[in-house]
């Protein structure tokens, strides 16, 4: 029987956008703010991240792969999914993912090619057989690695790169938009929601990065380059505090305006959300990251490396958290409080075994980081540049993001 | 420019699939779409012709449950449609005769449906909490061992 409190409408009591409307945003996150990372390389030039610039591109990418299985999930019937592209009702803010998924995705996948261009040819020369053929084909049949060809394409990746930052911000931007833009929820609508689903994308991108990296670099064995782990520290400490900062700000002025709909939120937020919004998303994932991260901007030069890699380990666990439970808040508490805004519906705890319940949401966060995996078979994330130690004063080689030449 | 020869292969690449995409799209989108609004007009006929109407109404089960039809009619449920608690009544009748047994919906799921407490209701609906008015196991249909739903006292 479903738990109702307060005057709720007594037929509208169900919560229907499911976990997977939560995995969305969630997932669509991590696409742009790898992306920002791998920006941070390729337009901005910030020489500390080039370690990540190409894990974080191919993150972008897998993640990418997967964002619309939670939408196809949620909704069913997959087969029909094409015709949002084909036949868009431009006055339905959902047809704007089509278009800005797809734009996007051929932005991305341009960059990818221009960037592992150098390691397609030197696959397809290594190789024999269909393997060979297929290499040629990913590199159309042009060989040329001279270095005006390599400036070339460093020159088109950075030009891609600056297209696809307002372009990762706009898909992103754009899913806050879908729930920002929903002026009967006053606890969607606010024209902050975009800026703040952004703010979050970066966050659980960078944090996502700054684990994946040093679980990356462990596994093949490689250096961890102790100053790409400050910036990215860095950069997460500067997204937190914005994105929390203004999560915080939209609450205190609804508190402060004590207009009609704060009635509902502070109900909603002390009771339905009480344990996912100020346990985990205010104290566990932005108090303790805060001052986590903070330890480690302000005091860098006095951690142990293992210290400060740890540090961050753990603040970017703490941190995915927090955006995921962000998310949970935003989706499900939206849907918590009545129309009537006096009542609250019954909670809503997500099935196990179903299409929209927890297991396939696990499988779900699980299948990127198997096309990762399997990017990397095809297309090696790290190429065969030699782990240099850091502080190494190697001239960068002219390929920016290949680092070094094919050593044998 | 003798160098950027991959750049003019991808962007060539780039073309035949942007326009691929737009030709397709030419083909992909239904005739009728667009006539009376983002959707295909000719699918609202289709649809009608595949699902023959389910529920026929109140009116329906009189000329041969008459005695039933009049105690709903007299009671507290007249609003109510037979159709609500019976299934709709092409499970049970097709072209005039009948073709199977009708089920019922006798939980005591449905009865709150309506008459649980919630505060969003009208005072004078009558409406119980479910726990302080059910004495025995809150289970099946248990509302229905004292209220006769056709025509329910409070």
């Amino acid at each position: 029987m479903p738990e109702i409190t307060g005057y709720a409408f007594p037929n509208d009591i169900h919560v229907h956008w499911s976990l997977m409307i939560v995995m969305y945003p969630y997932i669509t996150g991590f696409v742009a703010g790898a992306f920002i990372v791998s920006a941070l390389f390729h337009v901005f030039g910030r020489e500390e991240f080039r370690p990540v610039a190409r894990l974080a591109m191919a993150t972008s990418l897998c993640f990418m792969a997967v964002a619309t299985l939670p939408l196809n999930l949620h909704l069913g019937h997959p087969e029909r999914s094409w015709l949002v592209m084909v036949t868009p009702n431009l006055s339905s803010a959902m047809a704007g993912f089509g278009m800005l998924y797809s734009t996007y995705l051929l932005i991305l996948v341009l960059e990818v090619w221009f960037v592992w261009r150098q390691q397609i040819i030197e696959s397809a020369r290594r190789s024999r057989g269909w393997k060979r053929t297929f290499y040629a084909m990913l590199a159309l049949g042009t060989y040329d690695t001279s270095p005006e060809a390599i400036a070339i394409d460093h020159r088109a990746a950075t030009i891609l790169a600056a297209i696809g930052l307002p372009g990762a911000c706009m898909l992103h931007g754009y899913v806050g938009f879908i729930f920002g833009a929903i002026k009967a929820n006053p606890w969607w609508s606010s024209p902050l929601m975009p800026v703040i689903f952004l703010l979050s994308a970066a966050v659980s991108g960078i944090a996502l990065l700054t684990i994946l990296y040093q679980v990356v670099a462990k596994l093949n064995r490689r250096v961890i380059e102790g100053r790409t782990v400050a910036a990215l520290a860095r950069w997460l400490w500067f997204f937190l505090i914005l994105t929390v900062t203004l999560e915080l700000l939209e609450i205190i002025m609804l508190a402060y305006e004590k207009s009609e709909s704060w009635h509902i939120i502070s109900q909603l937020l002390t009771t339905r959300l009480e344990f996912s919004f100020i346990t985990i998303q205010m104290v566990v994932g932005s108090l303790i990251p805060f001052i986590l991260l903070g330890v480690v901007v302000l005091m860098d030069r006095y951690l142990h490396d293992r210290v400060r890699n740890t540090l961050c380990i753990a603040s970017s666990i703490l941190l995915l958290l927090q955006v995921f439970s962000m998310r949970w808040n935003i989706v499900i508490g939206g849907q918590l409080l009545s129309k009537s805004f006096r009542g609250l519906r019954s909670p809503y705890s997500p099935e196990i075994f179903g299409r929209e319940g927890i297991l396939v949401a696990i499988a779900l966060l699980i299948m990127p980081f198997v096309l990762l995996w399997l990017f990397n078979r095809v297309l090696p994330i790290f190429g065969d540049d030699k782990p240099h130690a850091a502080g190494g004063h190697e001239p960068p080689p002219v390929t920016a993001p290949v680092a070094g030449v094919h050593a044998g | 420019m003798e160098h950027a020869r991959h750049v003019f292969r991808i962007a060539l690449v780039l073309l035949v699939v942007i326009t691929a995409i737009f030709l397709g799209r030419g083909f992909l989108v239904p005739r009728s779409y667009g006539t009376f609004g983002p959707y295909r007009a000719d699918n609202v006929a289709e649809q009608m012709k595949i699902r023959p109407p389910a529920h026929a109404g109140a009116a329906s089960c009189a000329p041969c449950h008459k005695a039933k039809s009049e105690a709903h009619d007299a009671g507290g449920h007249k609003a109510v449609s037979c159709e609500v608690c019976h299934a709709p009544l092409l499970r049970h009748v097709t072209n005039g005769t009948v073709s199977g047994k009708m089920p019922v919906d006798r939980s005591f799921t449905l009865c709150a449906r309506c008459h649980r407490r919630i505060q969003g209701r009208p005072d004078k609906f009558p409406q119980v909490i479910l726990e302080q008015h059910v004495t025995s196991k809150l289970e099946g249909a248990v509302c229905l061992d004292c209220h006769d739903p056709h025509s329910p006292k409070p």
